[in-house]
């Protein structure tokens, strides 16, 4: 296992050297010159060098490239090039935020779509399920964005049971108070869509001959749905989840923009308007890393729920 | 204290303490609860100290659209920093806060400084007794404002570390200091001990400045935030994190940041103080003047802003009584009736409307380099005024700005100086016209029905744009206005920094922009077509010899009618050449609570909270 896990992890250099070199060259060759951005509405070409000899984009790429790598190593991406603030204390400050939303909503979603899963599974090509379908159909056809402003009115403005927008200084009042609202969208965002999943995975379970088996044993439904069910289509839900896991760095761009959450997802907006590379930089590279160590956590937890995986 | 914070206790806290006190809850709830209340009591208490015990805090709930970038004022341009500096720094002048156009007025220096030798000297006499906000980078003492902190601060604006987007209001224009930014470049040091001509603190109140060239307009630079005092012990006790350390002489001090989401600012104790003390300059002023003058400021002891990027959550907040100003952008007709009046429910509610015209001209230019558009031969000439001509502003200002904005007849808007409402613009909107234009100087339609050029090569022009939604509304413009004159048009989007990447090195054909004034004054919109401002922001590359010859004889006046009538001709100039497509200035509406009392929106001030009052009456 310990053999396992070292080579993992030794097989994640290559994979962030390419995420290094893609990053470079997507910012670059395709994203804008920061220098313009950074120069104000009146500036001329020696404002420009200066600023690129400032930021140290004037350097050649292998060295800039070096610098890169030298700042994943020690994990001090500098300081943004726009607000001056330093990348760690950006990331420090704007993930409580986003974790706030973030986490709750991962947890409620997957056990709400889990329960509600195996109930329609359980009831398969009853008017039930047909009604469950029908409805997750629908509102995944339903873009984010209308049931941020619908929602936002409604329950927010006109019903005054959320407030509009804010954030606090208290975990507390934020999760209780601001986070409320959000969550509750992204329930109803993400709710249809992965209860459409487990449903199949669940169904996929619920026909082998070992559910007949335990029917035949006289094993109660709840029994063989909880117990026996769950835990063979778990490896496809562990799989799901741990999959969507790195996401929880990036927060909820829309979300925390629209109530004015200062998370993460609102900073990769801003880092990308001033073209503050730094700040791209340090989200991107704690992001293809968290995937990395989510999908090697994956492997290890299917060896935890099925002993007859082996870790090769 | 707690005897305030027993005050404060509402009737349900007043419920509890009385089940606390006879045993109705445990012991541990019972603790728990007093020592909440306690901590609820300190920490309201701590927010309050200037306060009288029983007068309520004066609370100002504002919104900003974009999030701010710090509070370091020569490091910032945008306008929300802006903003905030404005309030906790002090430049040598100011404006005053009724005066249209504006007027300057001083701030720390004692009177508009004296201007000799031509226009190339200015002396400014500063107050004596103010003091910076204390921090611990004056060591516990007292650290009173001096000539030397400007000397400082001025010389810092062009340091190349800083990388000042402002730099360019000093670049050639101070005796000394841009081979001092020459020498920082080569060392990576900028010499901030080195005495130059330029800037001198010819005693501990007194700053004399010394021009390489004449220039009138130095006031206004010196009015501007970005050349704030700044202490050079604070800055250099924070090094690169200045932009969270904002240590001014002025009327509030920053209280609470979270980057991004929430700025507090609360009054600064130690500020001097003023009083609102404005003569009326325009209709409507008289009833300001009625409900301030005399007051002591600042009036307003807490300034909340919230950074609110989306429209509607800002609207909605608004209308939930959260904010006390808000802007009318896209929700025109919940606030507006048929007429452009406000609505009966708002007016009910005691909601105020102010609308202004911003200081700033809409415009697209035309690159005077370019084998198709640029040039001064003559069917040059036409083609660019056939396209000026076809342009429907009117339509722009009703479909695209709602009716929220007037066209633009000069470069120089109105309310600056040098704007002259009675001139008369040239290139007004006549398709039937242009067509004429057109044949005469022979763009004749091909079978398609598209103009070509005169010797018969293809006429496409290549319009510069963004991806915005609002960006294609005026691409769908301007196709319908070259759709009849038959000139073919094709759109190239493009990333803002590429295209003005591509404008400053005179590669872009047409594309629309933007100016608002730095400082109120013609000279800050007519630089944008001066000849050798190519490669910064004359992004047309328009190179006129009459109209800089203009140009540079204004530069030698200072404001009178001999340099407006100089405007007028630069104006004309431009126009003859068709060097722009002038577009609107943008009108703004703001929406005021009925409690906020004093406020005009300035056409260059942006932090006018510190002129306003509360009504805590009129609180719902």
């Amino acid at each position: 296992m310990t053999a396992y896990i070292i080579r993992r992890l030794l097989q994640m250099i290559p994979t962030m050297l390419g995420v290094v070199l893609l990053l470079f060259v997507l910012f670059n060759w395709v994203g804008g010159d920061p220098a313009y951005i950074l120069a104000g509405k009146n500036t001329g070409e020696a404002q420009i060098a200066n600023i690129r000899h400032q930021l140290g984009i004037d350097r050649p790429a292998y060295v800039q490239i070096g610098i890169f790598i030298k700042q994943i190593v020690t994990a001090d991406f500098g300081a943004s090039w726009s607000t001056n603030e330093p990348v760690s204390d950006i990331l420090k400050t704007r993930l409580g935020p986003s974790l706030t939303v973030m986490v709750p909503l991962m947890v409620l979603g997957t056990l709400l779509a889990i329960a509600l899963s195996l109930i329609v599974a359980r009831f398969r090509g009853s008017l039930t399920d047909r009604m469950v379908m029908v409805a997750c159909t629908v509102g995944m056809s339903i873009s984010i964005l209308v049931y941020i402003i619908v929602f936002q009115y409604v329950f927010a403005y006109r019903l005054g049971w959320f407030p509009v927008q804010g954030w606090g200084d208290s975990l507390w009042k934020n999760l209780t108070t601001f986070a409320a609202l959000p969550i509750l969208i992204g329930l109803c965002v993400g709710l249809a869509p992965d209860l459409r999943l487990f449903r199949s995975f669940m169904l996929d379970e619920i026909d082998q001959d070992y559910v007949r088996t335990a029917r035949a044993k006289g094993l109660s439904e709840a029994r063989i749905l909880w117990i026996h069910v769950l835990r063979n289509a778990s490896i496809p839900i562990v799989t799901y989840v741990m999959a969507a896991l790195p996401g929880l760095l990036v927060g909820a761009f829309l979300i925390e923009r629209f109530f004015s959450i200062p998370g993460i997802g609102r900073e990769v907006l801003l880092a990308v308007e001033r073209s503050d590379f730094p700040v791209i930089k340090a989200i991107t590279v704690y992001v293809a890393a968290a995937t990395m160590l989510a999908n090697l956590a994956a492997d290890l937890i299917y060896k935890a729920v099925d002993p007859r995986v082996e870790l090769k | 204290m707690v005897h305030y914070c027993v005050a404060k206790l509402t009737g349900k806290e007043k419920g509890l303490q009385k089940r606390l006190y006879s045993g109705g809850l445990k012991r541990g709830v019972a603790l728990w609860f007093i020592a909440a209340s306690a901590l609820s009591c300190f920490s309201t208490a701590a927010l309050s100290q200037d306060a009288s015990k029983t007068a309520p805090l004066k609370v100002l709930r504002m919104a900003f659209s974009t999030a701010e970038t710090g509070f370091d004022p020569p490091r910032v341009s945008d306008l929300y920093s802006n903003t905030i500096n404005e309030a906790i720094f002090e430049r040598l002048l100011t404006y005053d806060y009724l005066a249209r156009p504006a007027r300057l007025a001083p701030m720390t220096a004692v009177a508009l400084p004296e201007i000799t030798d031509g226009g190339k000297t200015y002396t400014f006499r500063l107050r004596h007794g103010i003091f910076f906000t204390p921090d611990p980078a004056f060591g516990g003492k007292p650290r009173e404002l001096t000539a030397a902190d400007y000397v400082y601060s001025f010389k810092r604006v062009l340091d190349p570390k800083i990388r000042s987007p402002w730099a360019f209001l000093l670049e050639g224009r101070i005796i000394g200091l841009d081979a001092l930014a020459e020498a920082a470049k080569k060392t990576g040091k900028f010499d901030y001990d080195t005495e130059i001509e330029g800037l001198k603190a010819s005693d501990r109140y007194t700053l004399q400045v010394r021009l390489s060239e004449p220039d009138y307009n130095f006031n206004y630079v010196a009015a501007h935030t970005p050349f704030s005092a700044m202490a050079r012990e604070v800055v250099e006790k924070y090094g690169e994190d200045t932009m969270a350390h904002p240590i001014g002489t002025g009327p509030y001090v920053l209280k609470q940041w979270t980057r991004g989401a929430r700025i507090v600012l609360e009054k600064n104790p130690d500020y001097r103080g003023m009083i609102w003390n404005f003569a009326a300059s325009e209709e409507g002023d008289a009833e300001l003047i009625s409900e301030m003058q005399g007051k002591r400021l600042p009036l307003i002891d807490r300034v909340e802003i919230s950074i609110i990027e989306e429209e509607q959550s800002a609207w909605l907040a608004f209308d939930r009584k959260e904010l006390d100003f808000s802007g009318v952008g896209t929700f025109r007709e919940k606030v507006f009736d048929e007429k452009g009046e406000l609505k009966p429910e708002w007016r009910a509610q005691g909601v105020k409307l102010m609308r202004a015209i911003d200081p700033e001209v809409t415009y697209t230019f035309f690159n005077f380099r370019d084998p198709i558009v640029g040039g001064f031969e003559k069917e040059k000439l036409a083609l660019r005024r056939a396209i000026i001509m076809a342009y429907n502003r009117d339509e722009e200002i009703d479909v695209i700005r709602k009716g929220q904005a007037i066209p633009a007849t000069m470069p120089i808007p109105v309310g600056v100086v040098g704007h002259d409402p009675r001139y008369q613009p040239l290139n007004t909107y006549n398709p039937a016209l242009a067509n004429q234009l057109l044949d005469a100087f022979g763009f004749k339609k091909g079978k398609d029905g598209f103009r070509t050029m005169p010797n018969g090569a293809p006429l496409l022009l290549k319009y510069a744009t963004g991806t915005t939604a609002l960006e294609r509304q005026f691409n769908e413009l301007w196709k319908k206005a070259m759709d009849s004159i038959s000139v073919r048009i094709a759109f190239q989007p493009g990333k803002f920094a590429d295209l003005i990447k591509a404008s400053m090195a005179c590669q872009l054909q047409m594309w629309g922009s933007a100016w608002t004034a730095d400082y109120p004054d013609g000279d800050n919109f007519m630089q944008l077509l001066y000849g050798p401002n190519i490669g910064q922001n004359n992004h047309g590359c328009y190179e006129s010899k009459a109209f800089d010859a203009f140009y540079e004889a204004s530069l030698k006046l200072p404001d009178s009618p001999e340099r407006n009538r100089l405007f007028l001709e630069m104006t004309r100039q431009m126009e003859v050449d068709g060097a722009w497509v002038l577009g609107v200035s943008r009108e703004r509406n703001m929406l005021i609570r009925p409690w906020v009392i004093g406020y005009k929106k300035h056409p260059i001030l942006s932090a006018t909270w510190i002129y306003l009052d509360i009504d805590p009456a009129k609180k719902p």
